[in-house]
């Protein structure tokens, strides 16, 4: 059974890992056939991985209100928010418009969807302002290099910030735009540079460890 | 005073909210109305690179963006939109991402009404699918794009469409183009733009900006738009001013307020410190 | 769509809008709900999705309709393996969907890794010193030493091979400075960014203000500010709020 459950797991991930890799070096007719065979099958079964977040989801919160835990009754919002979208694109068809016309779904986007999701993410602004006057302390050299990038930054981006510089520090000859453009395209280069080149050594050996086994912790519990 | 101080450190956050409240309602409801002067370099880059596109040329533009990143990135879209369609540029719609299809839907509707009302769907611009798995639609356009986009967003065959003319794959294509607020720009760079050499260029969230610096220094990216600024710029560059620019004049206020923060919040701390 | 669904849409996203923001002002039962609804909605969203956009046209109809294709079911399969997470009994069933995604998303990101993040950043941090001669180029030149040498100093300081003193902790500390400039920008850009959504919540808000939406803002934003009034009075020991950031 271990051979079921574990190695030949393994040796695909091993099989399809070569595969595709050794397809990238070896641009054959084969190769290429291969990739596309790949493609859609990958596409198809990406497909189907939501369904791992809306299990989860829904296997939560019907948790939640069969042990009738604290505030249970918003747990029923999850389901009604579910269906308040897939009802009306099951009647719609999938459709957002109708020609000119918005479908009973294409309301659901724009009304609800659109306003929830938008508003949730739009919320972090005030905390993001909060944030900075209560933990925003130069106390060293370094957070004051920080704080002098995101100043000019935050000088440079807006109209008003603009004149600003023009006015207090216009004498210097130089423009806070300008400026800007020279962090983007000097400092910031190299210090994502670094942060990007880690990032891909990290990468690339997780893929290899994967590919060979080595790594394995999304296989779950023997 | 030192009381004062602390107690001006320990204010309610509440009334901090306010604030930004109202600096950023106050120019929504009468403008300050402020010149967007400085355009970036990398938004020009992006400007310059459709402008040099002879008529039609093909465009792949992703829209990957949801209602969470909307109002970055939607006036981003609709600029470059209108851009492409003045030059007579084919477009090819695409999105990665499921809460963007509704999105993808509105410039649909917006196409025919405002941005170009004499471009024909099927001739001019065709809007695809959307398809779960980014990675292999992005090695799959750089192959044979019917293998995985047979159809449009309708259903309709695409291969025969005007629009699709001697098109098979990303090097029949003028351009790439990919909006988005996720990383998904990284992928279409290294599995597309970089596989394929395929010119691409970009626009993203003013949060994400910074960490495409590489790539423009490396001409990986041949253009971007970041943020709210980035679409006003590129809305200033084809000379056709709607909510980027809008926008831009409305941050004004509330920027000035967060360095006014940052500012007091350390004057007051050295004082209770030193004095 | 009708007039009035339009109008009855814009008082349905004021009212969300406004009670996702009430939790700004304190955590109440409006919010929960539009917060619940949100999670619930997102996902309807994605089902809905991927249902028209990928179940029927990739899987169900290649399966019922002329010309047939029946090799759509072992990725079909192979998707409905993962949900077998859920069950423990057979939750190994779910390791062929997970190799197969991992085998082949490693195989792609590894050769792409070394060409786009490894090899032309390499190639990026060079480019600048290829120049005939110093007259003319000098600017050029000055700016691909600063990158060059911040680069250098950043894979030091994320280099814990060897130990950070002397030389290696100079160079270190140069680093520093040059990701305190990245963070710093970035920060500026954040503080942009998030505003801008804000802003385009308020331009909404603002929008179903008017007398088209029957001031829709006013009368929920009023209603919910009653409630918040009510709600004071009628509670006896008002909750000790959680000082948040």
């Amino acid at each position: 059974m271990i051979l079921i459950k574990k190695y030949i797991p393994l040796a695909l991930c091993f099989l399809f890992g070569v595969l595709t890799l050794g397809s990238y070096y070896v641009p054959t007719a084969a190769s290429e056939n291969y990739m596309e065979a790949m493609n859609q099958w990958e596409n198809i079964v990406a497909g189907f991985a939501f369904l791992l977040g809306l299990f989860g989801l829904f296997y939560s919160h019907y948790n939640k209100i069969t042990r009738k835990v604290d505030g249970w009754g918003y747990s029923l919002f999850v389901y009604i928010g579910f269906f308040m979208m897939v009802i009306p694109a099951i009647l719609s068809e999938g459709k957002i418009m109708e020609g000119t016309t918005l479908t009973s779904i294409g309301w659901g986007y724009r009304f609800i969807y659109n306003a929830l999701a938008s508003t949730m993410f739009s919320v972090l602004a005030f905390y993001i302002v909060s944030t900075a006057y209560r933990a925003f302390r130069i106390k060293s050299a370094q957070a004051a290099v920080l704080f002098v990038a995101a100043l000019i930054v935050i000088l440079g981006k807006v109209p008003l910030g603009q004149m600003l510089w023009d006015t207090t520090l216009g004498w210097t000859g130089t423009q806070v735009s300008g400026i800007v453009q020279w962090l983007m395209d000097v400092p910031v280069v190299a210090g994502r540079r670094g942060i990007m080149m880690g990032l891909a050594i990290g990468g690339i050996v997780t893929g290899l460890k994967i590919i060979f086994g080595i790594e394995r912790q999304y296989m779950g519990r023997d | 005073m030192k009381n004062f101080i602390e107690k001006l450190l320990k204010i309610d956050r509440r009334l901090i909210f306010l604030t930004l409240t109202l600096l950023l309602f106050i120019p929504i409801v009468r403008p300050l109305g402020l010149p967007n002067k400085n355009i970036g370099t990398e938004v020009k880059g992006l400007y310059d690179r459709i402008e040099s596109l002879p008529p039609g040329s093909f465009i792949l533009l992703s829209i990957d963006y949801d209602p969470g990143t909307r109002p970055e990135l939607h006036p981003q879209a609709i600029a470059v939109l209108r851009h492409a369609f003045r030059k007579d540029l084919r477009v090819g719609m695409l999105t990665l991402i499921a809460g963007a299809t509704g999105l993808v839907e509105e410039l649909a509707e917006r196409i025919p009404k405002d941005i170009a009302p004499d471009k024909v769907y099927g001739k001019d611009y065709v809007i695809l699918p959307y398809q779960p798995n980014p990675a292999a639609v992005m090695t799959q356009v750089g192959m044979d794009l019917y293998k995985i986009y047979d159809t449009d967003r309708n259903g309709l065959p695409i291969k025969d469409m005007e629009v699709m003319k001697g098109i098979r794959n990303v090097k029949d294509m003028g351009l790439g183009i990919c909006i988005t607020g996720t990383a998904l720009l990284d992928s279409w760079v290294a599995l597309t733009g970089d596989r394929y050499k395929f010119p691409f260029a970009g626009g993203c969230t003013a949060v994400s900006q910074m960490g495409y610096a590489p790539y423009l220094q490396t001409g990986q990216l041949k253009g971007l738009m970041g943020g709210m600024k980035g679409a006003a710029d590129y809305e200033g560059l084809i000379g056709h001013k709607e909510k980027g620019t809008s926008g831009i004049d409305a941050l004004n206020l509330a920027h000035l307020m967060v360095i006014g923060l940052i500012v007091m919040a350390n004057i007051m701390m050295l004082w209770l410190k030193y004095l | 769509m009708s007039e009035t669904m339009m109008i009855f849409g814009g008082w349905v996203a004021a009212g969300l809008t406004i009670f996702l923001f009430s939790f700004l002002y304190k955590d109440n039962p409006f919010f929960k709900i539009a917060e619940h609804l949100f999670l619930g909605a997102g996902m309807g969203w994605v089902f809905q999705t991927v249902l028209f956009k990928t179940w029927i046209p990739k899987v169900w109809m290649p399966l019922t309709q002329a010309p047939y294709d029946f090799s759509v079911l072992i990725p079909a399969l192979l998707g409905l393996s993962l949900v077998t997470q859920f069950f423990p009994k057979i939750s190994w069933v779910s390791r062929y969907g997970f190799t197969f995604i991992m085998g082949y998303g490693s195989g792609l990101v590894i050769p792409l890794t070394i060409s786009t993040d490894f090899l032309n950043q390499i190639g990026g941090t060079l480019t600048p010193f290829m120049v005939t001669s110093f007259a003319g180029n000098w600017l050029q030149l000055l700016n691909g030493s600063i990158i060059a040498v911040g680069f250098i100093c950043v894979l030091f300081y994320f280099f814990f091979s060897v130990e950070h003193k002397g030389a290696v902790k100079k160079a270190s500390t140069v680093g520093i400075y040059f990701l305190m400039l990245y963070f710093g920008a970035a920060f500026g850009n954040t503080v942009m960014g998030r505003f801008s959504l804000l802003y385009g919540r308020f331009d909404d808000l603002y929008k179903y203000s008017g007398g088209k939406y029957f001031y829709a803002t006013h009368v929920i934003l009023a209603v919910l500010v009653i409630y918040f009034i009510v709600d004071h009075f009628r509670t006896k020991k008002p909750a000790i709020e959680e000082e948040a950031a």
